[in-house]
């Protein structure tokens, strides 16, 4: 407590300074990278996506907690306007008094915190032809000196002065006809912005983009699949793995592995941590191999862009087990006492791992859904157990109508046990909280061939719940044991990211329009308030003046509407939306 | 001291206070616009000015395509020129033109979009601080800065976003630069396109130095034709041209005289 109250006095000292000092001049103090690796630890500002680099989305705030959250009120809402109300999936940024948010189409706003008042919009124009897959979201943006950066829809990075919104460099880092997108927000280590890219529908190679983030010259490409060279200060630098060790003929050059959701960093390694997306095509049969590394965690030095280690969650995918989700550095406390550098993800594929972050070695995996049919369990070595029979049949022993093979009713869904939405780790109860959804699907293989810009799928498929009354759970996952320590199921499907604080408070949104916030022991609900639409997008908090704000963006859309099949009973009365709100407990008279 | 502080402070106040009730025409303008008196603030402040006929605007009296208006600005016969404001008084958006000569000829061509009939004015500053303000009225039919730019048409107008043409012309001891860029120029008042448009033009010599700078607002017409005049007493080869639009896209090329 005595802490927390020392960093509050310290945050309000500095935001005076920086009000007298700097904004008094139109200059914005410059955001180092120390400012960016503290991020978690100073609570007055949020500097990157995840609060903190390592992505715990936990904030040792407790002004706001389990007695005093039923207090808690909006003080201003922003409209992001136009008649662009799509998904509204960003995290917003605070720093010195501004808050940074992205919308849907490409769009960024700068905030006055205190007032709620514009100070200046960016919008993107995009070209017709985006080929976003899952709607036309982002998901925040990043900050380095006194510029502010987001990717956008039609591939490109973008870095916009603070104070004035102008653009000081846009970089288009790939074809956007091709399929590229970008939905992440970037994330800034050394100096560099960097990024991944979508695209896993249309047969693109993931990579990982290192940008100097005062001139957006590209520092390093990383490709993620194998056969793939990345380059270095311009050159062609090293292979990615062992060409066709993995992957037959030139399978490779469309072998998919979108690294769209972005990644964490972790000082104490000094390593990157990406999520690689499914291959290319969704149909396995035309891809015997495991494929790596597609559906893995990489870890990457940010120096040169060149993988340390590996962790493939779902080898041979057949099911667009599409692993990029969020690989999060924590402590983990062995049996014997000792503290292991960890970190952990919790796979689309409906398990939890464990992974040494230093090594990449396989620790556990434990299953956070209810269902788990393509796989029966782990080896110790960490490679799945399948069920071969919940793989689609090969079309070319044909089984289906018109050339398809035999379809097959399999859970998790291809839109996860888990998906994009990030999940928060509370160094308060050494628990997991993850936003989790019950959902199989009935898919089938077909014949397909690549072309560019083409959908690149070979497989149908149509979702189904697995339940009546629920598809979202929220569930508090213990690392050291693998089990589950409480659960809260929602009827529709979980999409918003969690934030988990020292308050012992769990916050997450529904797409029932809600932000809640749950006890981080029981699960209870202890508030909740509805926002009008939809919540898909991540919250956060911080502190001002001596008072803790708590914020998140509202606006159904996302994957869900696109791609739900027969969930869209569970979601179709759901009206679209696209406002910023922000909340607080009121002031003591 | 601190009374005399607070009085200046406050007459600063005043000064950058909203523009309520100061409409109307004022008896010196030649072409009586109700919005002369706020022009006159946003672009020449309190700066001396003088209504001048040695500022040439030439633009047709009605606006034939009110998407596309041709207007030539010719200050020669002022002896010199540091900067020429181009603005429409009664468009949505004011200011389409913010010239800095530098090495070139205080000579521009360039077309605009225009909402309603409008006074077009040049205010060129001469060496002294003076402003000397020429202008005209163009009749339209309107609409021109809130109908989406002709390029929406197409399947895909980023495939040809920043071709730039270029023709060079000899004419009484100048060369004359014509060069139109590929461009939707959007003014982000059509429904749902956002503002687009190029910001920055720079015409450099062959050591890269500038010779003349031209700020670009939104009502600069599609696809922006501009025409610009150098000395042939300057002996130069070689102009580089250097567009920068507001999403940060860079369009340059190299053309020989």
């Amino acid at each position: 407590m005595a802490t927390t109250l020392r960093r509050s006095v310290a945050a309000v000292t500095l935001a005076m300074a920086t009000t007298l000092g700097f904004a008094g001049l139109g200059l914005a103090k410059p955001v180092t990278d120390q400012d960016i690796l503290n991020d978690a630890e100073t609570t007055g500002d949020v500097l990157t996506y995840g609060l903190g680099t390592q992505g715990q989305r936990f904030s040792p705030l407790d002004l706001v907690n389990k007695e005093t959250v039923k207090g808690l009120v909006p003080i201003w809402g922003f409209s992001f306007g136009g008649e662009k109300q799509r998904g509204q999936e960003s995290q917003p940024l605070v720093v010195d008094g501004v808050m940074y948010v992205t919308g849907s189409y490409s769009r960024m706003w700068a905030i006055d915190v205190k007032t709620g008042k514009e100070l200046w919009e960016y919008n993107h124009r995009l070209p017709d032809g985006i080929m976003p897959c899952c709607d036309v979201i982002n998901r925040g943006a990043a900050v380095y000196g006194d510029k502010v950066y987001f990717g956008t829809l039609d591939a490109k990075v973008v870095a916009l002065n603070r104070e004035t919104g102008k653009v000081v460099w846009s970089k288009a880092i790939e074809d956007y006809k091709a399929g590229y997108s970008i939905t992440n927000a970037p994330l800034v280590v050394n100096g560099m912005v960097i990024t991944g890219i979508g695209g896993g529908e249309f047969g693109i190679v993931g990579k990982v983009y290192a940008l100097d983030a005062n001139t957006g010259e590209m520092k390093w490409i990383r490709p993620v699949i194998e056969g793939n060279v990345g380059t270095l200060d311009g050159k062609p630098s090293t292979m990615t793995g062992t060409k066709n060790a993995s992957w037959q003929g030139d399978q490779w050059q469309t072998g998919g592995g979108g690294t769209w959701l972005g990644g964490t960093y972790d000082p104490k390694t000094g390593l990157l941590y990406y999520g690689t997306g499914n291959p290319s095509p969704w149909n396995s049969w035309l891809r015997p191999g495991d494929n790596l590394y597609s559906s893995s965690r990489l870890a990457i030095d940010p120096k040169t862009g060149e993988i340390k280690w590996s962790y493939q969650t779902t080898p041979h995918d057949g099911w667009d087990f599409d692993g990029v989700n969020e690989l999060i550095s924590f402590p983990l406390k062995g049996a014997d006492g000792k503290t292991i550098d960890a970190a952990a993800t919790a796979d689309r594929n409906g398990f939890f791992f464990v992974l040494d972050r230093t090594t990449g070695k396989f620790i556990s995996a434990s299953p956070f859904v209810s269902r788990h049919d393509w796989a029966k369990g782990y080896d110790e070595n960490g490679r799945p157990i399948y069920n071969t029979d919940f793989r689609p049949g090969d079309p070319a022993k044909g089984g289906g109508a018109d050339g398809k093979g035999t379809s097959v009713f399999t859970a998790p869904s291809f839109l996860g046990g888990k998906n994009w939405m990030p999940m928060a780790y509370s160094q308060k109860t050494g628990l997991f909280y993850i936003p989790s959804n019950e959902w199989g699907m009935d898919i089938w293989n077909e014949p397909i061939t690549y072309k560019k810009g083409a959908a690149y799928l070979g497989a149908g498929f149509t979702i189904k719940p697995l339940y009546q009354d629920h598809i979202g759970v929220l569930r508090a996952m213990d690392p050291a044991t693998g089990k589950i320590k409480w659960e809260y199921k929602n009827h529709a499907p979980l999409w918003g990211g969690v934030l988990t604080t020292g308050g012992g408070l769990v916050f997450t949104g529904t797409p029932e329009g809600y932000l809640k916030a749950f006890d981080d022991e029981t699960g209870e609900e202890l508030w909740s308030f509805n926002t009008g639409s939809g919540v898909v997008a991540s919250p956060i908090t911080w502190d001002m003046d001596g008072e803790q704000y708590v914020a998140v963006v509202s606006g159904w859309g996302g994957a869900v509407p696109l791609w739900g099949g027969d969930v869209a009973d569970f979601v179709k009365s759901f009206n679209q939306g696209g406002m910023l709100w922000v909340f607080k407990l009121p002031k003591k008279a | 001291m601190i009374a005399r502080r607070a009085l200046l402070a406050g007459m600063a106040g005043l000064a950058m206070g909203p523009r309520i009730g100061r409409a109307g025409p004022t008896p010196d303008d030649p072409l009586q616009s109700v919005n002369w008196g706020l022009m006159r603030e946003a672009f020449l402040g309190d700066a001396p000015f003088v209504f001048d006929d040695k500022v040439s605007v030439t633009a047709p009296t009605s606006a034939e395509d009110a998407m596309q208006v041709p207007f030539l600005i010719d200050a020669t016969r002022l002896s010199r020129v540091l900067r020429i404001l181009v603005f429409a008084d009664l468009n949505p958006i004011n200011r389409i033109l913010d010239f800095t000569p530098g090495r070139l000829a205080p000579v521009l061509a360039a077309r605009f979009k225009i909402q309603q009939a409008t006074p077009l004015r040049a205010a060129a500053l001469d060496g002294q601080g003076r402003w000397h303000v020429g202008g005209l009225w163009i009749d339209a039919m309107g609409g021109g800065c809130t109908a989406p730019a002709l390029a929406h048409g197409e399947a895909d107008w980023t495939a040809r976003l920043g071709e730039t043409s270029v023709r060079v012309f000899d004419r009484e001891g100048r060369k004359r630069i014509r060069l139109q860029i590929r461009h939707p120029m959007d003014t982000g008042l059509a429904a749902g396109i956002p503002a687009f448009f190029i910001e920055q033009l720079v015409l450099t010599d062959a050591a890269g130095e500038v010779l003349g700078e031209l700020a670009t607002s939104e009502p600069v017409s599609e696809n922006p034709l501009f025409t610009f005049e150098l000395p042939t007493a300057l002996g130069l080869s070689e102009v580089g041209i250097r567009a920068r639009d507001n999403n940060g896209n860079v369009f340059s090329r190299k053309v020989t005289l």
